[in-house]
């Protein structure tokens, strides 16, 4: 962790791999790049084993793009689909037991702020909706209970796609699924509100249909969890194997799910948004006086 | 054989509009050339999921990407 970590030793340069030497050179370490300019940098995200089309593999991709500090970040994941494509990124990934990701990220977040106490140091949770909400419940609920500083992605696809379609505590009400013949009884949890009244400081829900806006929240959720406490995003991305949408049709439901059940959702406290307001408001600045220069 | 999208890059760099490049899921898959102004494909990283061809065909009328079938070595 941290930028000499990840900068190659010099005279190494023609023995490491070309992706890492690209990674380096032309990569997000050490600058702040605009999620606009994708396609334009090397990515953090490797190739990975995610099915065509997925869109949680989009959600992560914008995501990896939005880091305010990849060299100074840690990504932790769960058992579920996420991870498939966390574990391809340059930015340390831990994997823990299905459901313990906020009780590792509470301990990881302590220890980080103990060692590095004049730097930050931001630790992100992503995983899906089993690992957040039905069987790692109770872990998310106390971090967030006892004021944990780190950010919780929930990637949610409303069912357990790796292993046959069960139904999850947020597949929708009514929905029948493959490992689900008769349908599901209960409502779709509200984790959204759950997180608002259980101290998180800044609470986001997203259906992924534009880009600028995914950076946006994940970088608000990040700047915001390292002053204040608990931060929580809830982005829908779709299983388009499980729910059966063909690939092509990807984009055109997440906009649909939009006009729906995901519209876009934000929350924060009052001393978060002024502190967001005041750095924004800042970059504003500082991009303009680059532009006159 | 597999299926993988193609730019037609005379078509694509009339508008400089890089919106298939913001929504492939795949990383450093649909690239974007700044000096021509046209989207590109990296082949062997394409899974053929069609999400550029909606975005270009369906949502924005351009048609400048087609799904067309390669061999490895192409």
């Amino acid at each position: 962790m941290g930028l000499e970590y990840v900068k190659i030793s010099p005279g190494f340069e023609k023995y490491m791999p070309r992706d890492y030497v690209d990674l380096v050179t032309f990569g997000q370490f050490g600058k702040e790049v605009d999620v606009m300019q994708l396609g334009q940098f090397k990515e953090l995200v490797e190739e990975h084993p995610m099915c065509a089309g997925c869109y949680m593999a989009y959600f992560i991709r914008v995501f990896y793009a939005a880091l305010p500090k990849p060299e100074d970040t840690i990504v932790l994941g769960t058992a579920g689909c996420a991870r498939l494509a966390l574990s391809q990124a340059a930015v340390p990934f831990i994997y823990g037991n299905y459901g313990d990701t906020n009780a590792v990220a509470s301990g990881l977040k302590r220890a980080l702020s103990i060692r590095f106490p004049d730097k930050d140091k931001d630790v992100v949770v992503m995983a899906g909706d089993g690992g957040l909400m039905d069987i790692g419940f109770g872990m998310t609920m106390h971090s967030w209970f006892r004021g944990e500083k780190f950010t919780t992605i929930m990637v949610d696809n409303e069912v357990y796609g790796n292993t046959g379609g069960q139904e999850s505590g947020m597949s929708p009400k009514g929905v029948q699924l493959k490992m689900a013949p008769t349908g599901k009884k209960f409502d779709k949890i509200n984790a959204v509100e759950l997180a608002q009244v259980s101290g998180c400081v800044y609470v986001a829900k997203i259906s992924p249909t534009n880009p600028k806006k995914i950076a946006k929240v994940v970088r608000r959720a990040i700047l915001a969890a390292r002053k204040f406490g608990p931060t929580f995003i809830h982005a829908y991305t779709s299983c388009n194997i499980e729910y059966s949408i063909p690939t092509r049709e990807v984009l055109q439901d997440a906009r649909q799910r939009e006009k729906q059940d995901f519209k876009f959702y934000e929350w924060m406290t009052d001393e978060v948004k002024e502190y967001l307001e005041e750095i924004e408001r800042k970059e504003k600045e500082r991009k303009k006086q680059e532009v006159r220069s | 054989m597999y299926f993988v999208a193609e730019v037609h890059e005379k078509d694509c760099q009339k508008y400089n509009c890089k919106q298939c490049v913001l929504f492939c899921p795949e990383p450093n898959c649909l690239n974007y050339k700044e000096s021509a102004h046209t989207a590109w494909v990296w082949y062997d990283r394409c899974k053929g999921c069609e999400i550029c061809v909606y975005v270009c065909s369906d949502l924005l009328k351009r048609d400048c990407i087609e799904m067309v079938m390669v061999k490895a070595g192409d």
